[in-house]
């Protein structure tokens, strides 16, 4: 009966959501203020035209406005669901607190975590994108959150542009590197990082900014985020924004046979990789060709129509 | 260092320590009076004891303050201990004590000339006035014409030293090279002195003659063994020659001896970086590249190289006896190291022989260099100086390798510049006669600029009034070691100063409208900026018309195509926007994004074939950029050019772009595109193995098993 009336429960509920919510900050001269209202717009544009509708866009809103959209997440998220914080401008770190720079008081950090625990979406990912947010990530890691900073620590005081190339990120397939219509977190987080450093290497200049990805809820961030040093792991599981229609196959009961094939592949596909280091290449080469020669007829089949 | 703190920079290695301590502390206890001391911190300087002279030499001048001796000796001790800014402070300090003390006024001769500034010889000129039996600063006078290549000059200045002291081994070493670089083997003044063999040493190295220079240098060391400048110096030829084993050998050595300036430890740190670069050897061809780059720069250096090598084989008939090896580097202090210690600003790439050595495009910022025109500049000092023998004069293969710039293409070189315009506009050019001197000892470092553009014009007006045969007829000259002026005489049958006055008359006909009007063009940019800034754009495109062609070669930053294109662009006319970028790009406009930005417009507009042309000459001008690549690749691949698809795309992987899949498959599809089905698999498994779920790759992978022709190749 307990069962039955979770299962009940399960068929009921709306499926899970994913709320985004873009503040961009104070520029302090009217360059920045338009910069910074730019790539909030891109971003919510990116994120629209993916076809996402919780969408929320604030420029230059004060304290009171942020404590209000916040209050609003947590009455509506649930706990599936899932939530993206993006903060544009510049920041201050006294040493002690990060602020984001807001029109009339700034909000710290450890004020923008209490906001972020309130809201029930128990998976979350926030990027600050400004100037100094490297001091914020002591205050906002926790399990099941991905904090991005665009700056190493609060010392990195010049204005940043990883902001720019997060939002072009969202909306350029090249991001999707590994080809399944879904950029994620992490595959936002490598372009924007490689994008900065493209940006201070052309310009021949000493880079200002050091991006940072921290989603074990422990660490400090870090720079480079892999399976070596334990980091990237949820970020890489975080969608961020879907390309294409790529759940269809999984509604079609005819197909659930080849889907399963198509999974069971992919895995040996991860397995092989994981085993390369100590395998023969001619050997490995022939299986991994094999392996995606079937994966790739096994998709055809998956896409041809009945 | 400061020479208060004075920990010298690493001197002890071979010195006996304990036996200087014991004179330095005699020396500190004994009763002293200046003339005591001085020899004895003199002595210690001889002998290499540096830290303990300098100790000694501080506490000589807190005792007596006012005395300019101690400074000026003191300096010339730092001099030799490669401080010249803590020796030229200490030179300035003793003629505030005595504006006319001739140490001193010789002491910031010595360091101007370590620079080749163009202050030396007025200092050297004032030291004599003040002292006219102060041999040193006749024979630097002598080193400073010769270094002009004024031979006469230096001859006259070299006898009058040895008037002062007929033992000069300075004024004889002078006087030899004068022999030798005429090529006559034995010379009655050979000075029989490793320190003037040093000298031969330095001026065959001037005159680009290193085999020679490498001669002089073993022979000074084989006379005096400890003659680590020397030995330094033949460390660093033979690596200009590319004998980088021997080299290091003797760099080591002198540095181990405690010889340790600037170009010996460089010269060291940059072979101890050999293993982050690689060779690629080809029958005309070896290119040493950054492995970070290799992959990408390779195919467009080695193409350049051979196309440039069959040209001038052509042009100068001349076939090379040995492949041209090019050098590049990413880190412009790397290449700095290479022309350490030679005049010039040798800012962008420097040629010892068949030995190129130059900035990587990722060396410098986008858009500020045109490596293709740079590497047809140095390759054309390769055959210029194997023709003559490394007897042609600065001016003239200088003035060859600018003008063979926008022969490779009207849109490669520079332009006139500003600093050109000024010198036109106030008569700064230098007489042909002496041009060698812009080059060598600038007067400013704009002095060299002009200098270059000056030679380049120069040669530019040979070839169009008497022809290109008189140019290779010039270079036969020179070979036979005739001096300008013979050449000038014997080839254009006028003399110099008549040849100056023509060039001269034609050069102001040819600048005439940009220079007469150059302050009213300056002023109008200043406003046309401020308009495009408050995106005043129909002010701007008035503004921008009315001055552009009063000098339509400025295609610097804010150059006014761009500003015009800007505006047009927003006024939403593509095509003028289009039309004013090509100008840019045809009058020699090197800005990446302006490229770029000209390619996509161009594509969007159907051109695509304008499109594919534009960014290939971009390639030559800042090949960095994963997107151009793309974009050229994809148009190769609809032009159904299979093989500049496969470079442009193989251009892209070595990009390492943020799409590797991609990439991977845009390769893919130019092999199949070229009948190349198992290169297309191979990339469409690496394409795969990033990303397994790649549906166009999976496609085409399923269309290449079993397939023997193409398959469709579109996206």
């Amino acid at each position: 009966m307990r069962l039955c009336a979770l299962l009940l429960a399960g068929a009921l509920s709306s499926p899970a959501a994913t709320y985004y919510l873009t503040i961009s900050g104070l520029g302090g001269e009217p360059d920045y203020d338009q910069r910074f209202k730019m790539w909030a717009l891109d971003i919510d544009s990116n994120l629209k035209k993916a076809g996402n509708v919780n969408v929320t866009t604030l420029i230059a809103p004060n304290r009171e406005q942020i404590r209000a959209q916040f209050q609003e997440l947590a009455r509506t998220a649930k706990p599936d669901d899932s939530l993206v914080v993006m903060l544009i401008g510049h920041g201050t770190d006294d040493g002690v607190d990060y602020k984001f720079n807001i029109p009339g008081p700034d909000i710290t950090a450890a004020e923008l975590a209490e906001l972020l625990d309130r809201v029930p979406a128990a998976r979350q990912c926030v990027a600050i994108m400004t100037s100094s947010s490297g001091g914020a990530i002591a205050f906002l890691r926790r399990p099941n959150r991905i904090v991005i900073t665009a700056t190493k620590a609060g010392t990195e005081k010049n204005a940043t542009v990883f902001a720019r190339y997060w939002a072009e990120a969202l909306g350029d397939p090249a991001a999707d590197t590994d080809k399944n219509d879904a950029i994620s977190v992490l595959e936002a987080f490598r372009y924007a990082q490689r994008k900065v450093t493209e940006f201070f290497d052309s310009a021949k200049r000493l880079a200002t900014e050091h991006s940072l990805l921290e989603d074990t809820g422990k660490g400090d961030g870090e720079r480079n985020p892999s399976p070596d040093n334990g980091v990237g792991r949820l970020a890489a599981a975080f969608t961020l924004v879907r390309l294409g229609a790529n759940a269809d196959a999984a509604r079609d009961p005819a197909k659930r046979a080849l889907l399963a094939k198509k999974e069971e592949l992919e895995q040996a596909i991860d397995q092989l990789k994981y085993e390369k280091a100590g395998m023969d290449a001619g050997n490995y080469r022939k299986r991994l060709t094999l392996l995606l020669l079937d994966l790739a007829k096994t998709q055809e089949a998956l896409d041809a129509p009945h | 260092m400061p020479r208060t703190e004075a920990p010298w920079r690493g001197l002890s290695s071979l010195l006996n320590r304990e036996a200087a301590r014991l004179f330095f502390v005699f020396a500190l206890f004994a009763t002293l009076t200046p003339a005591q001391t001085l020899p004895q911190a003199e002595a210690l300087w001889k002998a290499r004891h540096y830290q303990d002279a300098n100790a000694v030499f501080r506490d000589l001048m807190a005792r007596d303050p006012r005395n300019p001796l101690i400074r000026v000796r003191w300096g010339r001790m730092f001099l030799e201990h490669w401080q010249a800014d803590e020796a030229d402070r200490l030179f300035d300090e003793a003629l505030e004590l005595k504006p006319d003390d001739a140490g001193a006024l010789l002491g910031k001769a010595l360091v101007a000339a370590e620079v080749y500034a163009g202050s030396a010889a007025e200092f050297a000129q004032r030291a004599l006035r003040s002292d006219p039996k102060l041999v040193e600063a006749q024979e630097l006078l002598a080193r400073l014409a010769l270094e002009d290549d004024d031979r006469a000059k230096a001859e006259a200045a070299a006898k009058q030293a040895l008037e002062l002291d007929a033992n000069s081994v300075q004024a004889k070493a002078i006087l030899a090279t004068l022999d030798w670089l005429a090529d006559k083997k034995d010379s009655s003044w050979d000075p029989h002195a490793a320190k003037g063999y040093e000298t031969a040493g330095h001026f065959f190295m001037l005159n680009r003659r290193y085999e020679d220079s490498v001669a002089f240098y073993r022979k000074a060391i084989g006379l005096d063994p400890r003659l680590d400048s020397a030995r330094s110096q033949l460390g660093v030829n033979l690596m200009r020659l590319g004998r980088d084993e021997e080299a290091y050998q003797q760099l080591k050595t002198a540095w181990d001896d405690g010889f340790q300036d600037s170009a010996t430890t460089n010269s060291l740190r940059l072979m101890d970086s050999e293993k982050n670069f690689v060779t690629f050897r080809t029958d005309r061809t070896i290119l040493k590249l950054n492995r970070k780059e290799a992959d990408l720069l390779r195919p467009y250096f080695e193409d350049e190289m051979r196309r440039a090598i069959a040209v001038y084989e052509k042009k100068y008939r001349w076939t090379l006896s040995q492949p041209v090896q090019v050098e590049v580097y990413p880190d412009h202090e790397d290449f700095a190291v290479r022309t350490l210690g030679m005049p010039g600003l040798g800012a962008l790439g420097v040629t010892f022989g068949n030995v190129i050595a130059m900035d990587s495009p990722s060396g410098r910022a986008p858009g500020t260099f045109h490596w293709a025109s740079v590497m047809r500049h140095e390759i054309s000092h390769v055959f210029t100086l194997a023709m003559t023998n490394s007897h042609v004069p600065r001016w003239f293969t200088e003035g060859i390798a600018v003008q063979e710039e926008t022969a490779a293409s009207p849109e490669w070189g520079d332009r006139l510049g500003l600093d050109e315009i000024a010198a036109i506009k106030d008569h700064r050019l230098l007489p042909v006669t002496e041009l060698d001197r812009g080059f060598v000892h600038p007067l400013t470092p704009q002095q060299v600029v002009v200098s270059y553009f000056e030679a380049g014009k120069i040669c530019d007006y040979i070839t169009e009034k008497w022809g290109w045969d008189t140019i290779l007829a010039m270079l036969r000259d020179f070979g036979a070691n005739d001096d300008t002026a013979t050449v000038i005489r014997k080839e254009l049958k006028m003399e110099p100063a008549d040849f100056d006055r023509q060039f001269i008359a034609a050069l102001d006909a040819e600048t005439k409208r940009t220079v007469e009007n150059f302050d009213l063009w300056k002023e109008a940019i200043k406003r046309i900026d401020a308009a495009s800034a408050s995106r005043d754009y129909d002010d701007v495109i008035r503004l921008a018309n009315d001055v552009r062609d009063l000098y339509p070669g400025y295609v610097e930053h804010h150059s006014l195509y761009e500003a015009l294109a800007k505006a047009y662009l927003a006024k939403g006319d593509r095509a003028a926007a289009i039309d004013m970028l090509e100008q840019y790009v045809h009058a020699g406009g090197r800005d990446p994004d302006s490229i770029m930005l000209l390619a996509k417009e161009l594509t969007a507009a159907g051109n695509r074939k304008e499109a594919a042309a534009v960014l290939e000459r971009l390639n030559y001008i800042y090949p960095m950029l994963s997107e151009q690549h793309r974009l050229l690749g994809e148009l190769w691949l609809e032009q159904d050019n299979a093989g500049g698809a496969i470079r442009e795309f193989q251009a892209l992987l070595a990009a390492k772009p943020i799409d590797l899949a991609g990439a991977h498959y845009d390769l893919a599809r130019a092999f199949n595109l070229n009948h190349q089905p198992d290169a297309a698999r191979n990339e469409l498994i690496d394409a795969m193995e990033i990303a397994p779920g790649f549906r166009p790759a999976q496609k085409l992978l399923l269309q290449l098993s079993g397939a023997d022709q193409p398959a469709a190749t579109k996206k």
